[in-house]
């Protein structure tokens, strides 16, 4: 139990449902992507307990980075500007890259990602993400090259917290992904 | 995936930030030479800060690293790492204020792989730690 849960005003996945789901991404990657080697480049800091548990449940071998891309700043809602913050570390060029997200809202901060590691010389452009706020998007979700999608759960217009997902740095070690009660963004 | 797994057993509220450090290169010993890479984004003057490391080698890296957060004004540095190299120690560890020291596991005097450690990027999704066949390293 944790001090944090009493701010939640509902959970919307479990934790042992998210950890379900996890594991079915990592099964389908695993099937799609055997026989090529890969990198998985998660964007910090939201995906870092979804990257985490993810290549757990990929069998195959893979690198895993971490890129830093800037859009919400201390909001809940999405500013419209993407600014890529920290690049990789590893050459992405002539590799098959999966991005690992969070969540997708707008979409505006994923395509300004993947233009990016095109730019780069990758050789496809996959993404797994685990929130799909389908009806907030803006501009469609654009893959490259043999790209595919991975989409762990379909996500209300709410702004969720947990799971790695913050409200102000904050709620990111909740094991299970919630609504924050409205008083707390009033702090 | 050390912080991953330790922040859903700490029942309190805190926030969680990264920060890259390099010093290994694609070797396996360390190079002696530490740079912070990326700096953390949250504001860490007069917070307590617990750095997260996978492993402690010779210390230099994590040295350094204190040494920064001291001069970001943090209130207090303590340190939590996954495996402690004793016999390879080169700089005593140094902490910050009230801070403390968390040590998950002594390590032998082997390179390790896995639970999040590389060897040239490679290894890191392995849920277990271990030390890698020689001809690994030929290739």
């Amino acid at each position: 139990m944790k001090m944090e849960d009493d701010m939640l005003e509902s959970v919307l996945w479990m934790a042992h449902e998210i950890q379900a789901r996890v594991a079915e991404l990592g099964r389908a990657i695993s099937n799609d992507f055997d026989g090529r080697s890969f990198v998985v480049l998660g964007v910090a800091t939201g995906a870092f307990m979804f990257v985490a548990d993810l290549v757990r449940h990929i069998s195959l071998p893979l690198q895993v980075d971490f890129v830093r891309v800037q859009s919400y700043g201390n909001n809940t809602k999405t500013s419209g500007v993407a600014t890529i913050g920290t690049d990789c570390k590893i050459d992405l060029k002539d590799k098959h890259v999966i991005v690992v997200e969070d969540i997708i809202d707008t979409g505006i901060t994923l395509a300004k990602l993947v233009n990016h590691l095109e730019s780069k010389g990758a050789t496809s452009v996959s993404v797994c993400v685990l929130l799909d706020k389908v009806f907030r998007r803006v501009v469609p979700l654009k893959l490259s090259g043999s790209g595919k999608c991975y989409v762990g759960f379909e996500c209300p217009d709410y702004f969720v917290v947990g799971y790695g997902m913050d409200f102000a740095e904050r709620f990111r070690s909740l094991p299970c992904i919630g609504v924050l009660k409205p008083e707390v963004y009033q702090q | 995936m050390f912080v991953a797994d330790l922040v859903r057993h700490i029942s309190l509220p805190l926030q969680v930030d990264f920060v890259r450090v390099q010093s290994y290169g694609n070797n396996t010993k360390t190079s002696g030479v530490a740079t912070i890479g990326t700096d953390c984004k949250i504001d860490l003057k007069d917070k307590h800060v617990i750095v997260v490391e996978d492993i402690i080698d010779t210390g230099i890296t994590l040295a350094k690293l204190v040494n920064h957060l001291e001069s970001k004004g943090a209130t207090s540095v303590s340190v939590c790492v996954l495996l402690d190299k004793v016999f390879r120690r080169v700089v005593p560890l140094k902490l910050s204020g009230s801070g403390k020291c968390y040590v998950g596991f002594e390590c032998p005097d082997y390179f390790v792989v896995g639970y999040g450690m590389d060897f040239a990027e490679r290894f890191r999704s392995l849920p277990c730690i271990g030390v890698l066949k020689p001809e690994v390293y030929q290739q």
